[in-house]
């Protein structure tokens, strides 16, 4: 009974096949693609850091100072995420911020709407490493408090 | 706006440098921490974090620095070139590392898991450990205790007085205890399980009480003192408190239970020697008022028919009528007189005597009057029962009852054994009238000392004989026993308290006899 079915089946998939148009099933995918899966990269990144701190939190581990230290690296890693989110935004999403190099160590900013607000919310978002080392800073302090708490005891992850 | 662009350059390039550099330093750390504790998921779990930070850092700070070399050294093809693959790494480093942060709260619960497991683990492990390493020790430890303990309860089942008895829930008996073997009258050893034709049922004197007792014990798994008469293998009869409780066992079929019964027959005979003592003590107390009463119109009666049969003539009717009256008045007045024995109301006179020498007087009297040619008198006097201070012709008239008690008992022919005792310990003097005549009934034996009770024909007893004497040896501080059986014979005890003949008399210790 099921073997008949199943050739049934088989049958009518073939001539699908066979009768089918050509037809262009890959699709192509221009230059702002890369830019949104960047972006949605670092939107990931972010929602990724906040659930983090939130387990961190609801577990109560940050009653210890290694994990704690953790938890402000999460949150610098969201912070530099915004940041770096903002001037990829700026720059190339919305393509409101134009910029020139004049010379070597010179640029020149305009904005679309000439907001000087702008321009200055632009050039300091571009100290994005102000956030990103930090955040690695703290998880290196958190990771050899933890370290240390291992040293001295069997399990360093919840004892404050 | 024209700005500086150094501030960014130098932070940018400075700042890709420590991003290598810290997220090596962390990707060192969490390995040293991996190493450690191998077996740990959440320094698993860092270091794939770190791992995918430092592959992070490396390739976007590796496209920084590029892009600042070739933009500054005039290269901004190249780098156009290589810059969508930098970025689509960036992208998939971001993508990983997040990916890998998401599980933090599952890694976490697996890792309290194996922690709690472990812990069970070590637990486990240290205990076996330990068993191992002192397992014929704790072993060698735990035989002693059990042993201990087993003699400890084995002692309590062998040497209670009381009967333990262990029974299956149909009362076939399982283990008795040697009072209850004594009790039963079973010879040493016990019957054991083996021998399933012994059943506690079989014991009771009533079927009810025992299907009462197995109902109780179904319906609230145990009894508390309930009296029942059992009877030995003998036949005879005992009164116990049967205490009992249902050990359910592991299973139905392990079921068992345990009674614990007392023997009440000594301390019921007790009770009731007390309350036929007190009953006599009311009887007497009652006789004595009476006597009292009756005895003063007794002799104003007896003057004064003396005093008319002083001047009657000696052949005249008149003066046969008034001796008739003077006889049956001192019938009365000794009557009275035996009332007022029983009732002690009298104080006994001192004689300093020896008991052997009035039970000779008393025989010889009723040898002389009334004959003891057919009985066989056996006697046994102890020669260390010293002098007594005692009323002597009450003593005798005591002797003089039992005795003539005993012969009417024998009948044609029979024995008469008569016996005194003394103990020291004591502190009193026993003396034994036995005879082998028929014996009292049972149910006559509680009311032998009541005062007009007699089993003989009218006109040949007042019923006085025994409650006279009850209350003279009550009177001297002592007591009278009885043991009969039918068909065997009587043997009647009085216990006399030893008085020295130089003390003042005083009320001794009465001991009681079966």
């Amino acid at each position: 009974m099921s073997f008949y079915r199943y050739r049934q089946k088989t049958w009518l998939i073939g001539a699908m096949l066979l009768i089918a148009e050509p037809a262009f099933a890959t699709q192509a995918h221009s230059a702002p693609e890369g830019l949104y899966a960047h972006q949605l990269a670092h939107i990931f990144f972010i929602i990724s850091m906040g659930v983090l701190i939130y387990w961190l939190r609801a577990r109560q581990l940050v009653q210890s100072s290694g994990w704690r230290y953790i938890q402000y690296a999460a949150l610098f890693f969201i912070l530099w995420n915004l940041d770096a989110f903002t001037v990829h935004l700026l720059e190339e999403q919305l393509a409101v911020i134009d910029i020139h190099r004049i010379n070597l160590w010179q640029i020149n900013i305009t904005a679309n709407n000439h907001s000087n607000a702008l321009l200055w919310l632009y050039y300091f978002a571009k100290f994005d490493h102000l956030l990103c080392v930090p955040a690695l800073l703290f998880l290196y302090f958190g990771l050899r408090r933890l370290l240390k708490k291992t040293e001295t005891s069997t399990s360093g992850l919840v004892s404050s | 706006m024209i700005i500086s662009f150094l501030p960014i350059w130098i932070v940018d390039m400075i700042g890709s440098i420590l991003m290598i550099v810290f997220s090596f330093l962390c990707l060192s750390l969490v390995r040293r921490l991996r190493n450690r504790d191998q077996g740990n998921v959440i320094w698993t779990y860092l270091f794939w974090v770190c791992l995918g930070l430092a592959a992070f850092a490396i390739s976007r700070s590796a496209g920084h620095i590029l892009k600042q070399i070739l933009v500054l050294s005039g290269h901004e093809a190249v780098w156009s070139s290589i810059r969508p693959f930098s970025g689509a790494i960036n992208s998939l480093m971001f993508v990983f590392v997040a990916s890998v942060t998401l599980f933090f709260e599952r890694i976490w619960k697996i890792y309290r898991q194996i922690s709690k497991d472990k812990q069970a683990l070590e637990t486990v492990s240290d205990e076996l450990r330990f068993l191992n390493q002192n397992l014929e020790n704790l072993v060698a430890e735990r035989t002693q205790e059990l042993a201990s303990s087993e003699h400890k309860y084995r002692r309590i089942f062998e040497v209670s007085r009381d009967m333990i008895l262990v029974t299956q829930p149909d009362g076939t008996i399982i283990n008795l205890n040697p009072a209850g073997c004594k009790l039963l009258g079973y010879k040493e050893p016990a019957p054991s399980v083996s021998s399933s034709d012994n059943s506690f049922a079989d014991f009771f004197v009533k079927a009810s009480d025992w299907r009462r007792i197995r109902k109780t014990i179904e319906q609230q798994s145990f009894i508390s003192n309930a009296e029942v008469s059992l009877k030995d293998t003998d036949g005879k009869q005992i009164r116990v408190l049967v205490s009992g409780s249902l050990d359910k066992g592991f299973s139905d079929r392990d079921a068992t239970i345990h009674f614990l019964v007392k023997d009440i027959e000594q301390r019921r005979i007790i009770e009731e020697q007390i309350a036929q003592a007190d009953k006599l003590a009311s009887i007497g107390q009652l006789s004595a008022g009476i006597a009292h009463e009756i005895n003063n119109p007794l002799g104003i009666i007896l003057g004064y028919t003396q005093l008319l049969i002083r001047n009657e003539k000696s052949n005249s009717e008149k003066f046969d009528d008034l001796k008739t009256i003077e006889k049956h008045v001192r019938n009365c007045k000794s009557i009275v007189e035996d009332l007022l024995n029983f009732a002690r109301s009298s104080k006994p006179n001192e004689d300093v005597i020896r008991l052997e020498e009035a039970m000779e007087d008393v025989l010889h009297f009723i040898q002389q009057h009334a004959g003891l040619d057919n009985i066989s008198v056996e006697k046994n006097y102890e020669s260390a029962v010293p002098e007594m201070r005692l009323d002597e012709k009450k003593i005798k008239q005591v002797f003089m009852n039992l005795i003539m008690n005993a012969k009417h008992a024998i009948g044609k022919g029979g024995n008469l054994a008569i016996s005194t005792g003394y103990s020291p310990d004591e502190g009193n003097v026993v003396v034994k009238i036995s005879d082998s005549g028929h014996g009292i009934e049972k149910k006559n034996l509680a009311r032998i000392f009541d005062p007009f009770f007699t089993t003989k024909p009218t006109g040949e007893g007042t019923g006085l004989g025994l409650s006279v004497s009850y209350g003279i040896i009550k009177n001297h501080g002592g007591d009278i026993l009885v043991e009969s059986e039918i068909g065997k014979g009587t043997t009647f005890i009085i216990v006399l308290p030893l008085v020295s003949p130089h003390s003042r008399p005083k009320h001794a210790k009465i001991n009681s006899y079966n």
